[in-house]
């Protein structure tokens, strides 16, 4: 009963970080309909910048954010400026975007490679080799952290796109693009800022994985197999939807490691979008696409 | 003295052909125009034209004496000029009064925007009640509805309605054609693209046939409504069983 207990501890600790990384391709793919597969490279990127201010510069890997998300902020509106903008009206405009952000994933794991090696890196803050305990269960002191500071930014994004009014004209475009502009929504300058706010959270993302996971740069391969089908399953668009199957697929995940072994962890996550795809292929929170 | 004047526009999209080929139309203050025709004649286009919402190739476009040609959506709306589209484009899962709200986007002052609501609210009463409910849950004709009071939020002084009786019964076609029948009374001035071109003859002053992207005919509604060629053209009547048709 404690193991069952503690893996789900575990399973939750990991579920916050997955959340925060798969919340930006969500808003993203929700607002531009661009399915970023430079996401999780975005979100090595980040990694690597936490990393290069840590061993530099000797910052916490968790103040380091106050770098990382603006820095990806700006990388955010000028790539979407550049490559994005004036595509957003071709009507293959989402295929186009699969082929676009898959290169500018290869291109970034390609100069990384080129700078930092292939060598396998994280950050050591003093935290990431202690423990909590709680009674019979533990939770690493790096998780915990990576946890809460993911909840925290996770909530703040839903207020912000809920009770303001940018945010209420992010969730209108997202709706209903034609009837956005109708009322005086200027959509490009929306999209521009909306691929900013995403690529921050990876930015975020990235500061906190540097001492949860050890990250290399073709580690963005691996990593944006699992946020799509934390996306997908959740539903492409929603972020309630993104944050409920990262803590689902996280827990699943723990379970089938700790019972059949680390190799078929990822499994969880590709059957499941199997599944889902199957029975559900709107996702949990996802809406029926029309026509 | 208009007070929206169009002048030879020429527009299309993208990089395809010119939809509107040197339109030109006065619209006075206060009147009600219907704009009918065959599809492709550009109506739709010529009111996105307006709305700022498509930049024209060519041509001038006033409004109040002001040249608004160049202007983008947002400000459009902010020099009250409002419209609402023909597939009563609504935010689905948003509530009622949250797509209100959206109407008063471009007016920042939020106390001023509830405001408004609160007195639409008083002229819908049917939107009150339906003021939380998710828009996608509303029938057909308050969406309709809602979509319309969306566009007054602003207060305009013109407001463009494209095909507001498109995939609606015949019952609630003329409860909306009374909605817009009380805007004109207030003052409003209204352009209407109608494909029931007879409804919205009836409650226009001034009729506009388009075809082929030019201003083919401009006559008091009345007129266009009993002008034989219109009739079998558009009001599928024959010429023989012509009887006089009821207007304003």
């Amino acid at each position: 009963m404690i193991q069952i207990i503690q893996i789900l501890i575990l399973g939750i600790a990991l579920g916050g970080v997955y959340a925060l990384m798969s919340s930006g391709m969500t808003l993203i793919f929700g607002v531009m309909r661009i399915v970023n597969l430079a996401h999780s490279a975005f979100i090595v990127l980040a990694a690597y910048l936490a990393f290069f201010v840590f061993k530099t510069f000797n910052i916490d890997p968790i103040l380091s954010m106050v770098i990382t998300m603006p820095a990806m902020f700006l990388v955010g509106i000028v790539y979407y400026r550049l490559v994005f903008a004036s595509r957003a009206d071709n009507p293959r405009f989402s295929d186009l975007t699969v082929l676009i952000t898959f290169a500018t994933g290869l291109v970034i794991e390609g100069v990384l490679a080129f700078i930092f090696t292939g060598i396998y890196r994280s950050t050591t803050p003093t935290y990431a080799k202690t423990s909590l305990n709680i009674g019979p269960f533990f939770i690493p002191e790096s998780q915990l952290y990576a946890l809460i500071i993911s909840v925290l930014l996770i909530v703040s994004l839903w207020l912000f796109m809920r009770y303001t009014r940018i945010g209420n004209a992010i969730r209108a475009t997202m709706q209903n693009r034609n009837a956005a502009q109708v009322v005086g929504v200027n959509v490009r300058w929306i999209s521009t800022l909306s691929f900013g706010i995403g690529l921050a959270m990876a930015g975020a993302a990235g500061s906190l994985l540097s001492f949860v996971f050890t990250f290399y740069p073709a580690k963005h391969i691996a990593w944006i197999g699992m946020i799509m089908c934390l996306v997908v399953l959740g539903g492409m668009g929603s972020l309630v939807g993104a944050l409920v199957s990262s803590f689902l697929l996280a827990t699943a995940a723990a379970y089938v490691n700790f019972y059949l072994g680390a190799a078929w962890s990822p499994i969880t996550f590709y059957l499941s979008l199997f599944l889902i795809l199957l029975f559900r292929p709107q996702g949990l929170f996802g809406k029926k696409v029309e026509g | 003295m208009g007070t929206l004047v169009i002048e030879n526009v020429v527009a299309g999209y993208g990089s395809g052909p010119n939809i509107l080929k040197g339109l030109s139309l006065t619209v006075e203050s206060g009147k009600a125009y219907c704009i009918i025709g065959p599809n492709g004649a550009g109506k739709s286009t010529l009111i996105k034209v307006i709305a700022g919402l498509l930049k024209p190739r060519e041509g001038k476009i006033s409004f109040k004496g002001e040249d608004i040609t160049q202007l983008r959506a947002d400000q459009v709306l902010q020099r009250g000029l409002c419209y609402v589209p023909s597939d009563r484009s609504l935010f689905p899962d948003m509530t009622v009064k949250e797509n209100l709200r959206m109407g008063g986007y471009v007016m920042r002052d939020s106390r001023l925007v509830d405001q408004r609501i609160d007195e639409l609210f008083a002229m819908f009463p049917i939107l009150k009640e339906k003021s939380s409910q998710m828009a996608k849950t509303l029938s057909g004709g308050q969406q309709q509805l809602a979509s319309i009071a969306r566009a007054m939020v602003l207060k305009p002084e013109m407001i463009m309605l494209d095909e507001p009786s498109l995939g609606l019964s015949p019952k609630v076609v003329q409860q909306i054609f009374g909605t817009i029948t009380s805007l004109r009374d207030q003052g409003l001035t209204i352009l209407l693209v109608e494909q029931n071109a007879r409804k919205g003859l009836q409650i226009a002053d001034v009729g506009v046939v388009l075809d082929l992207g030019t201003n083919s005919f401009e006559a008091p509604a009345c007129d266009v409504l009993n002008d034989p060629r219109i009739q079998e053209l558009y009001l599928g009547k024959r010429h023989q069983d012509v009887a006089a048709e009821e207007c304003k």
